[in-house]
């Protein structure tokens, strides 16, 4: 009988592991939250809305030879755009909401490739509007063809901050200042990673070679320590924190804009892997509690595989090699995975993965955080944004002696607010860890509903048959 | 649908494209703060992508709503949340 796989999430790892589990003859379908496949870095934007494209040429080669290559399946796979997975059971259920309806699935194996979203370090005032992730910014650029700000300050450490600068200068905009908590030198130290992403580290100059043409005042060692204004942003102050991670006495400066866009690396989306009852591990410079899992993508629990970022950040070449591994060794007979066929057949892919995996080694010195960097979220800084929870509220559940993130969610109502502590427990688990010296063990227990779902919709829910 | 239209927001007129989403079209008419929370505080749009839930706002008369994940429509009636009262009409 045809196996059937279910997987979750079309960005570089989906799209791949369904053109392989196609190839291989399976069933597949694939669900999606975007109403077009691509993920957040092959996002599309919609066909109506042309306009320009401030990505580097061959990026965008990379991503539609993806994005072909997928559509020439498509009419092979059962594909749901729009729909939210809110819930996935150890025993394989995988329940999903699209439209006014929910639906259960029961495949034979699933494959969890969800991705990662954007890590915050909260400052005070960074819930005034105009404070956004820079991701969030690009993806108005780049999918919605609109400017996200005129005059812009982007801050963070890692590649994406400056990548985001280059690619607001190019669509005419102005960057007041571009604030890194590292400098890219970190990379310089790898050198056997830069030679691996030699063709990545071409595009990065080209970016780096534009911000540096319109001379845009950079900040190295500074981060966001106040956000200024009411309604909207008004300026932003910057500091130099030290290596303990101090503000620099004297080193603050305002700037003004309307837009500041911030990220601190990415935070896994791995909450439906844990609902499997995988087995967990946490490292925060790849994304905080991924689940541990082999070259294959096995997980500690049979049928069930991640692939991609959502299992550690690793890049979109290395989650294309992995949605291609991972969907192959979902496509047969979980004891065929171990055979040498398998691993012959894969060979290629494997080697690639190795390669492009190298050069994340040097993606990863960008990301690695000072311990003392937490310092700069103050007493009164909102934590969770949702429930408007203070730092100064989680300090002091922390000092009776409430550890793990149940328990702080449970004293002072942090993660329970719409995004499901998505914006805030992985910083929360940082912030747990710089003030007693321990990070939590546990990641906050995920439940359904991993999205908010309209009783209405459970109601209209469709079974499949017991196969 | 049109390639270009417009909708309200507080009653004041947005131009949008056919593909924006509710969202994007804001920005560009330089709209930031797209809710006011239970505690009063101005919310707008942080993550873009659907996760973070600060941009939801009331459209057509429903609250709780993604203004970066809603494709904007021709006369599409949008309002600035506030608090609980978009509640109230449930």
């Amino acid at each position: 009988m045809q196996r059937s796989i279910v997987i979750i999430g079309a960005g570089p790892a989906g799209m791949a592991a369904a053109i392989e589990a196609v190839r291989r003859g399976c069933r597949v379908t694939v669900i999606d939250e975007g109403p077009r496949p691509g993920g957040q870095i092959y996002r599309q934007p919609h066909p109506a809305l042309h306009g320009e494209d401030f990505a580097e040429p061959s990026e965008l080669a990379r991503k539609h030879r993806l994005i072909d290559g997928f559509q020439a399946v498509i009419d092979r796979i059962d594909y749901r755009a729009e729909a939210n997975v809110y819930a996935v059971f150890p025993n394989g259920e995988i329940h999903l909401a699209q439209g006014d309806r929910t639906e259960v699935l029961r495949p034979d194996a699933m494959i969890i490739a969800t991705g990662v979203r954007e890590q915050a370090i909260p400052f005070p005032g960074w819930t005034i509007p105009g404070v956004m992730f820079a991701g969030g910014a690009q993806s108005i650029l780049k999918a919605q063809r609109v400017l996200p700000g005129r005059n812009v300050v982007v801050a963070g450490c890692g590649p994406l901050p400056r990548v985001v600068a280059a690619q607001i200068l190019r669509a005419g905009g102005s960057v007041a200042a571009l604030a890194s908590l590292r400098s890219l030198r970190a990379m310089l130290r790898y050198p056997r990673s830069l030679w691996c992403g030699r063709d990545i580290l071409r595009e990065g100059l080209r970016y780096e070679w534009t911000v540096l043409r319109a001379r845009v005042p950079q900040f190295t060692g500074y981060v966001p320590v106040r956000a200024i204004g009411g309604e909207r942003l008004e300026a932003v102050a910057l500091a130099r924190i030290d290596a303990e991670g101090r503000i620099v006495s004297g080193s603050e400066r305002e700037i003004a804009c309307d837009l500041l866009a911030i990220n601190y690396g990415f935070v896994a989306n791995s909450e439906l892997a844990a609902m499997t009852g995988a087995e967990m591990r946490r490292d925060p410079v790849i994304g905080g509690w991924v689940a541990v899992t082999d070259a294959f993508g096995r997980t500690s629990v049979p049928g069930v595989f991640v692939a991609g970022d959502s299992a550690g950040l690793r890049g979109a070449l290395v989650a294309e090699c992995d949605g291609t591994i991972v969907g192959a060794a979902a496509a047969v007979p979980s004891t065929a995975v171990d055979g040498a066929a398998l691993k012959t057949n894969l060979a290629a892919t494997m080697a690639r993965r190795t390669r492009h995996l190298e050069f994340q080694q040097a993606v990863r010195a960008t990301l690695r955080l000072p311990d003392g960097i937490w310092r700069i979220v103050t007493d009164d800084t909102l934590v969770c944004r949702c429930e408007n929870v203070r730092f100064g509220e989680i300090r002091e559940a922390l000092e009776s002696g409430h550890r793990s993130l149940n328990a702080i969610k449970r004293n002072v109502r942090s993660g329970m607010g719409w995004c499901g502590g998505r914006t805030c427990l992985h910083a929360i688990a940082s912030l747990a860890e710089a003030a007693t010296g321990q990070a939590p063990a546990e990641m906050m227990t995920p439940r359904p509903m991993a999205r908010p779902v309209p009783f209405a919709a459970i109601a209209r829910q469709k079974r499949a048959a017991a196969e | 649908m049109p390639s270009e239209f417009q909708f309200t927001f507080e009653g004041k007129p947005v131009a949008a494209r056919e593909g924006q989403s509710v969202a994007a079209a804001l920005i560009a008419a330089g709209e930031r703060c797209l809710r006011v929370d239970e505690a009063g505080n101005a919310k707008g749009v942080v993550c873009g992508i659907g996760f973070c839930w600060e941009c939801r706002c009331s459209i057509d008369g429903v609250p709780d709503i993604r203004a970066c994940m809603t494709p904007a429509r021709p006369g599409m009636i949008v309002r600035r949340q506030r608090g609980l009262d978009g509640c109230s009409d449930r």
